[in-house]
């Protein structure tokens, strides 16, 4: 058996002195597209924003392509109001580990640069790549993939829709070369044409071999594109359910809060 | 008034905005990017003239003004450059960093300032300008070296916008200012792009200094001067652009040059105050521009 991809050991995490998820164990094949679904505000987000080393994990160890992300050990929460504790506190994760090892992370409802145009932050985007290669091949994956965005090439980030925002960030993702990508909630507000262009853009993604962990509150785009979908509750994995039983939206709902919604 | 008085009021005041522009831009960088006033901006200024200063003496081997730019420029981009290390980073997780700021930045301008009056003294230094003519300007005389001043200034802003429009090392710089955690997520060294942003600071400071220690005596407490009309002259022009406190500049610089010759040279301040809160009152974003904080 291969060893997988990613691999969350008891990870636990959140906002001191706020606990938000707890004990979440995953692993994640190199040839996987693995779905998250839960309710609103129940630390999707924070799951993998620890995961891509913006916030400390508190316990429990990260592990990517067998190398580990995070600090050994438990996180000790140090407050006092006569030391300012943040001289000599270190970091249990570092970010640019993370995107070294070639795990990206693309942002909710991520503004990216505002003042930025599209055209410059795509040439950007491939500094998190370092040494892999490809880069080149991968522009011009992207502008088959979303060539809405050569239209939109030199306007602002500001200027742009949420979703053609969506598609930049999901692009500048791709340029980083990841080995695996993290997409939370990609059709976030999108109208019903624009989101059925996103799903077929990430439909896309897979023949390029990037496998992916996608969050998203839509259970058709979910189910219709993902091999494992993950029930996550209250800051912990609930269920696991294979390619060949995905529930539909009722099913799901069921599953989630025993048919009280 | 005859022509020629207005003509030499009106290039000394163009004068005076082009180090002006110089002075706040680096300012204003930091203010967009780092999201803190640097309060010892103006002792950036005064301890780049005095190393300008002292590479010129003697003693230090009496080298040209032309290596005494660019050592000076040199060493204080370094000094800003670790200089965020010690001054901000320390407090950047703080909820309350700009205050924070405020006051670690006026220690470090206490501290420049008594350092430089223990180690070159109080009296008053000139740095020799490397050209001394006169040129006759619509029947002003000018000194040739007031223009160099001028198109070297203009031209450094010029640089430092194509550099950070132009170039990915200046584009991440931008990508860092404006949204830290989405700079971070593309592996780019935040803290490292937030020094040098300090440093390229220092560095444009310095160079006016050079220039102002050119033109004038240099103490160590002429900072003072040069960081207040940089805070003037942001919250004049704003920061929505670029270019907004370089248009800004050039209305103090050339405001503050006819009122010191109508009103008297202590009036000025008080004219460039009372320009300020009208215009915090009218338009407070700003003169020229409708957003506060980009690049
Ligand atoms: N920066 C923050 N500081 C403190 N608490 C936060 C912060 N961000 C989120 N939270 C809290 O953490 C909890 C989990 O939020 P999170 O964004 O991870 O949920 P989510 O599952 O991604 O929800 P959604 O589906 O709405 O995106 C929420 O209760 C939220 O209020
Ligand atoms: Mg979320």
């Amino acid at each position: 058996m291969t060893e997988p991809l990613l691999e969350l050991r008891g990870l636990s995490g959140g906002y001191p002195p706020v606990s938000v998820f707890r004990d979440v164990d995953l692993s994640v094949n190199a040839d996987e597209y693995v779905g998250f679904f839960g309710p609103n505000g129940h630390g999707k987000t924070t799951l993998l924003k620890t995961i891509a080393g913006l916030i400390d994990p508190w316990d429990g160890g990260i592990y990517f392509a067998g190398k580990r992300l995070n600090a050994e050990g438990t996180m000790r929460a140090r407050v006092s109001h006569n030391f300012n504790y943040d001289l000599f506190r270190k970091r249990r994760i570092n970010t640019r580990d993370v995107v070294d090892a070639g795990l990206i992370y693309v942002m909710q409802g991520n503004l990216l640069f505002p003042e930025m145009t599209v055209e410059e932050i795509l040439d950007i985007a491939p500094r998190a790549a370092r040494s892999r290669p490809g880069v080149a091949e991968m522009r011009e994956q992207i502008h088959e993939l979303f060539p809405r965005l050569r239209e939109r090439w030199s306007s602002k980030i500001r200027y742009l829709s949420g979703g053609e925002r969506q598609m930049v960030s999901i692009a500048a993702g791709l340029l980083a070369m990841p080995r695996l990508l993290m997409l939370d909630e990609p059709t976030l507000g999108l109208s019903p044409k624009l989101r059925i262009e996103l799903s077929n853009a990430v439909r896309k993604i897979r023949e390029t071999g990037v496998p992916l962990i996608i969050v998203d509150q839509n259970v058709e785009f979910l189910t219709s594109l993902v091999d494992r979908l993950i029930l996550f509750d209250h800051g912990t994995i609930t269920r696991e359910i294979r390619a060949g039983d995905m529930p539909d939206h009722d099913q799901l709902m069921d599953m989630m809060f025993g048919g009280a919604h | 008034m005859a022509f020629d008085t207005f003509m030499f009021i009106l290039m000394s005041g163009i004068l005076l905005g082009g180090l002006y522009a110089l002075m706040a831009t680096g300012l204003a960088v930091v203010w967009t990017t780092l999201g803190v006033f640097n309060f010892a901006h103006g002792t950036f200024v005064m301890l780049g003239a005095y190393i300008a200063w002292q590479v010129t003496q003697s003693v230090a081997g009496g080298f040209g003004f032309m290596i005494a730019v660019v050592l000076s420029i040199l060493v204080m981009f370094c000094l800003g450059f670790v200089l965020h290390f010690a001054l901000i980073k320390p407090f950047e997780r703080n909820q309350n960093v700009v205050l924070l700021a405020v006051i670690s930045t006026l220690a470090a301008a206490s501290i420049i300032e008594n350092s430089v009056l223990l180690g070159w003294g109080p009296r008053d230094k000139q740095i020799a300008p490397p050209i001394g003519s006169k040129i006759d300007f619509f029947g002003a005389s000018i000194n040739t070296f007031d223009f160099v001043i001028l198109g070297v200034a203009l031209l450094t802003l010029f640089a430092l916008a194509v550099f950070l429009r132009r170039t990915t090392m200046g584009r991440t710089l931008r990508a860092a200012a404006q949204n830290r955690e989405a700079a971070e997520l593309m592996g780019l060294n935040v803290p490292k792009l937030f020094a040098i942003t300090l440093g390229i600071s220092a560095a444009t400071a310095a160079l006016a200094g050079i220039f102002v220690g050119s033109l004038r005596f240099i103490s160590p407490t002429f900072g003072a001067d040069p960081l207040m009309k940089s805070l003037i002259v942001v919250i004049l022009g704003g920061v929505a652009r670029f270019t907004s406190p370089i248009y800004a500049a050039f209305v103090v610089g050339i405001a503050e040059s006819f009122s010191a010759y109508f009103l008297g040279l202590y009036w000025s301040p008080a004219l460039l105050f009372a320009m300020m809160i009208a215009v915090l009152l009218i338009k407070p974003e700003g003169l020229f521009g409708h957003r506060s904080k980009t690049l």
